[in-house]
């Protein structure tokens, strides 16, 4: 069967918006934390199953679910952080990156013996809109998540440029050791951190909870896509995360056009040959120098 | 300066504090990790000094300034700023105290805007109070018709009095500058001067370590030699820059 190109578009689109929540929280704790969280999947995964237990066990409205799962996430994604890497943060990034491969793995078995590994789906009654003159439809769970991402968007781009805080943390991601004697607490930067990164996770968790669903593997099975975006995009770039997921994003499904039948599983394998293309060219990611000086 | 000692606000202010200088280093030994770069360095700056530290390379300058800020390693000795004792304090508590800290080298945020660099420097004020903004922009005029551009893309000396007055933001009683002229043109370095002399007029004390020594000792009040580590003269700038041993040893004849 045959899908138009537009159509491709929009689940480009939806993948790109929670590959881009990831990449954003990803992308911050490695230019603030100056760590390779591999475990940030797993916050992922906790926000999918706290969106559904909000959603489906609790029966709270959509947006009251996707707000404690973005509440309940950030605090327990800070707490784990508090626990596990801000004790280490002297080391250095091997030990903070062994740290985060063991905890993810913990994590992840942790949930599974608790949740089992099946899926949990938050069904939601779902319109669907169809544009058959152009050849696409797009449906309200769709529109939701791309509407939820462009909202995160805004809010952090907000933060990040107006308030003390924000100009704070982008200051600690330019020069740490000049942030610490112009008086910033880098613990207090980092404490904002990981909530800001766990909060984002929880939203890009409810949104794979209502698209794919929640099991133990949620959150881990989309980390190898977060990470390439938050490359492409420049790593430590929040903007740049953001451009490089929704490149990814399009690019896993357009290039489903172009592939012959019975090859499409290749479609993620074409996100990487772009990153290796993007990474020879440009070492330093897509945008980076674009957005991150100019 | 008015300002800051209501926002400091020890309760109790020691009386010796009228006799003890506003920075005292006694005896201070630091360097980095394992290194040990200074041997017993002894330091005084007096509340509206302007002093120089002068010194051949790795004679520890740097190191001093790094020490009192609170980044490099303290070995031993004390470090006292207006009566308080810095030695266990970390660099956020050593700024809320009272000492702004200008590096020599990446002194501003390149990705930040000119005016978020301000506002860096108001951080602990929770934000950049227009007075603040007002006064540092009339003693660095160059600033103000750049407040929106990226620091990154300024000039060498731009970006040095932009480092110089993201420091003054929150109305520090001490200034610690790390090579202020480093990297001007020549022209560029008197007026940078000029400048150091217009900030200690209004009443900031100004400790400076400068390569530029005759330039330093003919500006200051009073001036240190530092040689490996260690204390090798201490006096008057003019006194320092006429004495022969000074001046063969240290100032090339």
């Amino acid at each position: 069967m045959e899908i138009p190109l537009a159509q491709e578009v929009i689940f480009g689109l939806v993948i790109g918006s929670y590959i881009a929540l990831g990449a954003v929280g990803f992308t911050l704790v490695y230019g603030l934390v100056n760590m390779i969280n591999f475990a940030h999947g797993e916050f992922i995964t906790i926000g999918a199953f706290a969106g559904y237990l909000a959603v489906v066990v609790a029966g709270l409205p959509l947006p009251v679910g996707i707000l404690v799962a973005l509440v309940a996430t950030a605090v327990v994604g800070w707490g784990i952080a508090r626990i596990t890497f801000e004790p280490m943060n002297e080391t250095g990034a091997v030990p903070l990156l062994m740290m985060s491969i063991g905890l993810g793995f913990v994590l992840r078995n942790g949930m599974r013996v608790i949740a089992g590994p099946s899926s949990r789906r938050v069904r939601l009654d779902v319109a669907t809109y169809r544009f058959d003159d152009l050849g696409f439809f797009v449906t309200s769970q769709q529109l939701l998540i791309i509407g939820l991402a462009l909202a995160a968007v805004v809010v952090m781009h907000l933060f990040l440029s107006r308030t003390m805080l924000g100009i704070a943390m982008r200051a600690t991601s330019d020069n740490e050791d000049l942030a610490l004697v112009s008086g910033i607490d880098t613990r207090r930067i980092r404490n904002a951190v990981w909530l800001a990164a766990s909060g984002l996770a929880g939203v890009a968790g409810v949104m794979l909870a209502l698209s794919q669903g929640a099991n133990p593997t949620t959150g881990f099975g989309q980390l190898l896509l977060i990470i390439t975006a938050a490359i492409l995009g420049g790593a430590g770039s929040p903007y740049g995360a953001v451009v490089g997921a929704y490149l990814l994003g399009i690019g896993i499904t357009v290039s489903v056009e172009f592939l012959p039948s019975g090859l499409t599983e290749l479609n993620a394998t074409m996100a990487f040959v772009v990153l290796i293309v993007v990474l020879l060219i440009r070492p330093g990611g897509i945008v980076n120098t674009e957005v991150r000086t100019s | 300066m008015a300002g800051t000692d209501s926002r400091i606000g020890r309760p109790t202010a020691p009386t010796e504090a009228s006799v003890m200088s506003l920075l005292e280093v006694t005896a201070l030994d630091a360097g980095y990790g394992d290194m040990q770069v200074l041997h017993g360095v002894d330091i005084d700056v007096d509340d509206g000094e302007y002093v120089a530290l002068v010194g051949p390379n790795g004679a520890g300058k740097s190191t001093a300034m790094k020490s009192i800020v609170g980044i490099a390693t303290r070995m031993g000795g004390t470090i006292t700023f207006d009566g308080t004792e810095l030695t266990d304090l970390d660099p956020t508590g050593i700024v809320e105290r009272g000492i702004g800290y200008v590096p020599q080298t990446a002194n501003v945020f390149p990705s930040l805007t000119v005016e978020e660099n301000l506002a860096v420097g108001g951080y602990q004020l929770g934000g950049l109070p227009d007075d603040r903004k007002a006064a540092v922009v009339e003693q660095f005029p160059v600033l103000e018709e750049r407040l929106d551009q990226r620091a990154g893309n300024l000039s060498g000396g731009q970006q040095q009095m932009l480092a110089m007055a993201r420091a003054l933001i929150p109305e520090p009683r001490l200034l610690l500058l790390d090579e202020p002229s480093a990297g001007l043109a020549p022209d560029l370095v008197e007026r940078m001067f000029d400048h150091i002399d217009a900030i200690n007029d209004l009443g900031v004390t100004v400790l400076m370590v400068e390569q530029n020594a005759k330039t330093a000792l003919r500006r200051c009040d009073r001036g240190y030699v530092l040689a490996q580590g260690e204390n090798r003269y201490a006096d008057d700038g003019d006194t320092l820059l006429n004495d022969p041993e000074v001046r063969r040893q240290f100032l090339g004849g």
